[in-house]
């Protein structure tokens, strides 16, 4: 195990003494016996004589860069924890029990600490964090964030309770970062029914599978996570919805059933064999840096700079090639979790089938990130009806709404140009009437 | 006049059948397509007519070509093998259509059961009953269902590509159905070629004009 701090922690010679104290306690108990402090739960000495000292209110340390650690610990919420059978050694068996509280410990950030103490997770939670380490709060931790989530920024290992028992909405460690999609999220009929009817109703970690998550935009992991509880949901829709495991595809559940979100087209770099989403090599900013040269002014790509970063893309890679895979989706996390009553859900087909529609004014190129979050960029919308992107665009196609003009004015011209020909004869028609008569007449008077 | 027996009643049933068909075809796609330009129908009703019509349309295809296919009237459609005649007569028919009908004319092509078409109509009509009638069927069965034929979609560039498809001979259909309503008014009186397509019975002029 790595050291867990180092000399400098608990510097204070109060908290050296009481240590000293409470490890002299420590062992005259663990000759007695056990302390039991709860029903059914009773910890032994060591914790004891940790917890001697850590059960102080405002028991704290500063990190070298001036952020306070919080170092107390409620022997009441660590009896009441999942973790009340854990001692304390199992997770910090790097201390010095010479030196601990006696020496002064220095931790470089709160950072450093949480993340060097993930670490010792491992050791009981193999499967969890073997999945984490898929997860795009690993990946963003790999790529240096310092906000994405580490084990005990979601679980506090001093307090944490089972999963199965948390049923406040309030008590979900998601919010505490993604405060405003959690907000939204309270207020949907999610939320709304976890608040009713308690842990039967959709949290977080129903749709995004907290130890296995992924960016929200990639894949088709959280249709997959509302049809889970939503079984019905493909026959349901195929008794009313024309095509409509081809909707299933190309539109993101919210984008009906949260009928306030503003949606957009959302084009997909994906690979021409398998139809995989691409991802972005960490360190290798290929997407940022062409669309750069691609789009000089920043305005958005148009139909050539689209079709030239394309080209140059595939150039640059040696795997399959990229091609554009559009869908339809909601524009932000927080609309996302705006889902209504299923009654209010959209059904009126005219909201994207007609020419204007407002989910297609907004269209966007988009790849997968290192972590698998996306890099967006946009794209100029009048790609969606131009003939001569349909190379480039030709996985996507929606009625009315994205219907290549061009045929728009052949239609005109074809009706207008067959239309001249009735017209024209019969007008020839009538000019020759006196012609006809006369040469009628003519044969008639032959004939008699 | 003469009463000439041109149209048997499995044709003129398929005829109708597929009259008001395209009609209904033509309308509700116009109304699929631009939504946002006049709405008579709602968008899922003209889907599912559109698409019921599609099917009944398939269905009477396989009427008109089971009849062709297993009688002797084929011979309406096959077309003169001997390209000088041919051409020869489908100048002498662009002729007639272009001058001679104002002068009063007579048709220079007289209709039997056997060969009631002529040259400019048999090549019109398998053009497109045996290349665009086929290539509008197969396409909207393809976007019928898009992903279950996904694979055949692909094999033709994608759904953009045969929407396109589908496009283009609705244009040539809404073309052809103008011509159409124009060129069958053009009988012995306005209204003769259609009394014929509804009894089966052409009247001819004794002396073999129409």
């Amino acid at each position: 195990m790595k050291n867990f701090l180092k000399p400098g922690w608990l510097a204070l010679p109060s908290l050296r003494i009481r240590l000293v104290l409470s490890s002299l306690l420590a062992l005259s108990l663990a000759f007695v016996a056990p302390v039991a402090l709860a029903a059914d739960v009773e910890l032994d000495a060591p914790e004891l004589a940790c917890l001697k000292c850590h059960d102080k209110e405002g028991l704290k340390m500063k990190t070298q860069k001036g952020e306070v650690l919080p170092l107390s610990i409620s022997t009441k919420a660590f009896i009441d924890s999942m973790h009340n059978k854990t001692s304390c050694e199992d997770c910090h068996d790097d201390l010095d029990e010479k030196e601990h509280g006696k020496v002064p410990s220095t931790v470089s950030s709160k950072r450093e600490f949480t993340l060097k103490m993930s670490d010792t997770c491992i050791s009981c939670h193999k499967e969890n964090v073997a999945l984490f380490k898929d997860t795009v709060h690993a990946a963003m931790i790999n790529g240096g964030s310092e906000k994405a989530a580490t084990c005990s920024d979601c679980h506090n290992s001093h307090t944490v309770k089972s999963v199965k028992i948390v049923a406040p909405i309030d008590q979900i460690p998601c919010a505490r970062c993604h405060e405003d999609i959690f907000k939204a999220y309270s207020k949907d009929v999610h939320g709304l029914e976890r608040v009713a009817k308690g842990k039967t109703s959709p949290t977080c970690n129903n749709c995004h599978s907290a130890h296995e998550i992924k960016a929200a935009s990639f894949g088709d992991a959280l249709k997959d996570s509302c049809i889970k509880c939503h079984k019905d949901a493909a026959p349901s829709h195929e008794k009313w919805l024309p095509n409509s495991a081809l909707h299933f595809e190309a539109v993101s559940c919210p984008v009906c059933h949260a009928p306030d979100a503003q949606r957009r087209v959302n084009l997909r770099m994906v690979d021409s064999v398998g139809g995989k989403q691409l991802w972005e090599q960490r360190g290798v900013p290929k997407f940022e840096r062409l669309i750069k040269t691609a789009d000089g002014k920043e305005v958005g790509l148009d139909e050539k700079e689209l079709r030239s970063f394309l080209k140059e893309f595939n150039l640059e890679s040696e795997g399959p090639k990229a091609i554009l895979s559009g869908r339809l989706e909601v524009r932000s996390g927080v609309q996302a979790h705006q889902l209504s009553e299923k009654e209010k859900a959209i059904k009126d087909c005219k909201v994207c089938h007609q020419y204007g529609a407002t989910p297609f004014q907004t269209v966007v190129l988009t790849m997968a990130g290192p972590d698998g979050r996306p890099l967006r960029h946009g794209v100029e919308k009048e790609i969606l009806s131009s003939l001569t992107a349909t190379g480039t665009m030709k996985g996507f196609y929606a009625i009315g709404s994205t219907r290549v003009k061009l045929l728009d004015y052949l239609l005109v011209l074809v009706l207008l140009g067959v239309a001249c020909v009735p017209i024209a004869h019969l007008t020839a028609n009538r000019l020759f009437k006196a012609k006809r008569e006369q040469l009628k007449a003519a044969s008639n008077k032959d004939q008699s | 006049m003469k009463q000439i027996y041109i149209h048997p009643l499995p044709v003129r049933i398929w005829h109708w059948i597929n009259a008001i068909g395209f009609i209904v075809l033509i309308a509700t796609g116009l109304q699929i397509r631009y939504m946002d330009l006049a709405q008579i129908l709602p968008f899922k009703v003209a889907v599912d007519v559109h698409n019921w019509i599609g099917f009944v349309l398939m269905a009477n295809y396989f009427l008109w070509l089971g009849f062709y296919l297993f009688t002797d009237k084929i011979t309406v459609y096959l077309p003169e093998m001997n390209s000088e005649k041919y051409f020869k007569d489908s100048w002498r028919q662009i002729k007639f259509y272009g001058y001679e009908i104002f002068l009063g004319k007579v048709n220079p092509h007289q209709p039997t059961i056997y060969h009631k078409f002529n040259p400019l109509q048999i090549m019109m009509y398998q053009i497109i009953m045996l290349l665009f009638v086929p290539i509008q069927f197969i396409s909207g069965l393809l976007l019928w269902d898009v992903k279950q034929f996904a694979f055949l979609i692909d094999l033709f560039g994608g759904v953009r590509i045969v929407d396109m498809i589908h496009v283009l001979m609705f244009i040539v259909f809404s073309g052809f159905l103008i011509m159409h309503l124009y060129l069958i008014t053009l009988g012995h009186t306005r209204f003769a070629h259609i009394k014929a397509m509804l009894t089966g019975y052409e009247e001819v002029d004794e002396g073999g004009k129409h």
